[in-house]
């Protein structure tokens, strides 16, 4: 699948802070790029249910939200930390890196 | 051929409780499992939480801490490094959880008379070095988990030190651990506000306590020390000063807020638990100000019993502020000089309580004991 834009969002965790971003796969550095269309396809995420939370008896965790756009298809999946599958856990790292990391000067 | 272990069969929970309670250790280890597997168990913390005490975490009477190191990976508990009464080791994130989680100990047992979290010796386990980049620490329903903060990105650009550098992160953890086994805060909207308020009251009790710092000393901070030195801000949250805590081109202002006026109506978060728990926090505060000397003496107290006997799972801001002002009657008298300043507390973040006009102070002694002697016959009974 060709993706072309990614939008992030996490909320909640101890300090409450929310954190986004919106990227456009064609903007990004071409190895980044790569490595997350990959992740993506290993995670066949189209596929993947709309709400993956199972955080029930947990305080702090974080909430993500994912959002995957292709010429075709869009879709939304909302995660929490523990109960995110491994191959989302990388994703999730490196998207949260990329929402954090361009703005300080 | 293969044989099937009858615990894996179709066994109805309450019965997998019960061998999870009183079963041999293999047999407990089976049941436990194939609880936390099954469907019905989903969802009801309250379940768990009723056998967990005697399956999950043998009750040893007493203080028992076990450490353990995710060493980066999302496995949980991870290998165990330092269990009760073992010497320092050269990791601090192992040695500042083993200590938290004891002065938080310490505080709930010698000041409340409560035995660890699920008030029966539950042995407290704690997982440091979780993930890598984990710039988060949490309860996940039977331990704590503490991340590194943003080790894995270069000295400029790391906003979270590692999140056992603050006593009260410790403290908040173990009460999301004692709130599920009292009130049951639903963690969503106002429920969740105050489950996270009672978290970080509690949190910063442990600090003062351990500083043995009286209410004006105190900093009244959650997270002092976690943000690097590249934010602008001191702590996290602030409960003197909701909404103070950090204002940061990265991380935005602190979006608490310390009146009703202000409460944030929004989704995220579960509903801005983390965000309108400012509220709660501040008139914590203000009762224990208005109070002084030693918060967990009297404040503590009267939120502490209103966590334990009298919060439900579905109490609201307007609730906790009835049940703290009833409870701070019971403990101390009707028209007492702390159930006036509960109401005082509330009333300055926009909630009334106790609106009709609190019968005078009582001349012939406390709340309890009186209680107690019109129970025997040797008071006069209210209003007579």
């Amino acid at each position: 699948m060709q993706v072309e834009r990614i939008k992030f969002e996490r909320t909640g965790g101890f300090a409450g802070i929310r954190i986004a971003t919106d990227l456009k796969l064609d903007d990004l550095p071409d190895e980044q790029a790569h490595t997350i269309s990959e992740l993506l396809d290993d995670l066949d995420f189209r596929e993947l249910p709309a709400s993956l939370v199972k955080e029930e008896g947990m305080a702090d965790q974080f909430t993500y939200t994912i959002t995957v756009e292709t010429k075709k298809w869009q879709h939304t999946v909302i995660t929490g930390d523990v109960s995110a599958p491994e191959k989302l856990q990388e994703l999730l790292q490196l998207l949260n890196r990329l929402a954090r990391t361009p703005k300080r000067q | 051929m293969h044989q099937r272990h009858p615990i894996n069969c179709i066994v109805p929970p309450h019965v997998l409780k019960n061998i999870a309670t009183k079963g041999t250790t293999a047999q407990k280890e089976l049941a436990i499992e194939t609880l936390k597997r099954s469907e019905q168990m989903r969802g009801q913390r309250q379940a768990l939480a009723e056998f967990a005490t005697a399956a999950f975490r043998v009750a040893v009477g007493g203080k028992e801490r076990i450490l353990y190191d995710a060493k980066n990976g999302s496995s949980l508990p991870g290998t165990v490094v330092r269990k009760e009464g073992e010497p320092p080791t050269a990791d601090v994130a192992v040695n500042e959880a083993y200590d938290g989680s004891g002065y938080t100990y310490d505080l709930y047992n010698n000041i409340y008379q409560r035995n660890s979290i699920d008030g029966n010796g539950m042995r407290l386990d704690s997982t440091v070095h979780y993930r890598v980049g984990y710039d988060n620490a949490f309860w996940d329903g039977e331990q704590m988990v503490y991340g590194d903060g943003d080790e894995n990105l270069p000295p400029s650009e790391r906003i979270f030190n590692r999140f056992t550098i603050a006593v009260d992160v410790m403290g908040h953890e173990l009460t999301h651990g004692v709130t599920q086994y009292e009130a049951g805060l639903t963690y969503s909207q106002q429920p969740g506000a105050l489950n996270e308020s009672m978290s970080d009251v509690f949190g910063s009790l442990v600090k003062q306590y351990k500083l043995q710092q009286i209410a004006g000393e105190a900093d009244w901070l959650i997270g002092q020390g976690l943000l690097s030195e590249n934010v602008k801000g001191i702590a996290l949250r602030s409960m003197k000063a909701p909404g103070t805590a950090y204002d940061d081109p990265v991380l935005g202002k602190d979006p608490q807020p310390a009146h009703m006026k202000d409460y944030v109506n929004t989704v995220s978060d579960n509903g801005g638990v983390h965000i309108n728990s400012g509220i709660p926090n501040h008139a914590f505060y203000v009762v224990a100000t208005e109070l002084g000397g030693f918060a967990w003496e009297k404040a503590g107290q009267i939120w502490y019993v209103t966590l334990k006997d009298k919060l439900k799972a579905n109490s609201n801001f307007q609730n906790c502020g009835d049940l703290t002002y009833q409870a701070a009657g019971e403990i101390f008298g009707a028209g007492s000089i702390e159930q006036q300043a509960v109401q005082k507390g509330w009333a300055e973040v926009g909630i009334t309580v106790g609106s009709t006009t609190p019968p005078p102070p009582d001349t012939g002694g406390g709340g309890c004991l009186e209680a107690l002697l019109r129970l025997l016959g040797a008071a006069p009974a209210k209003g007579s």
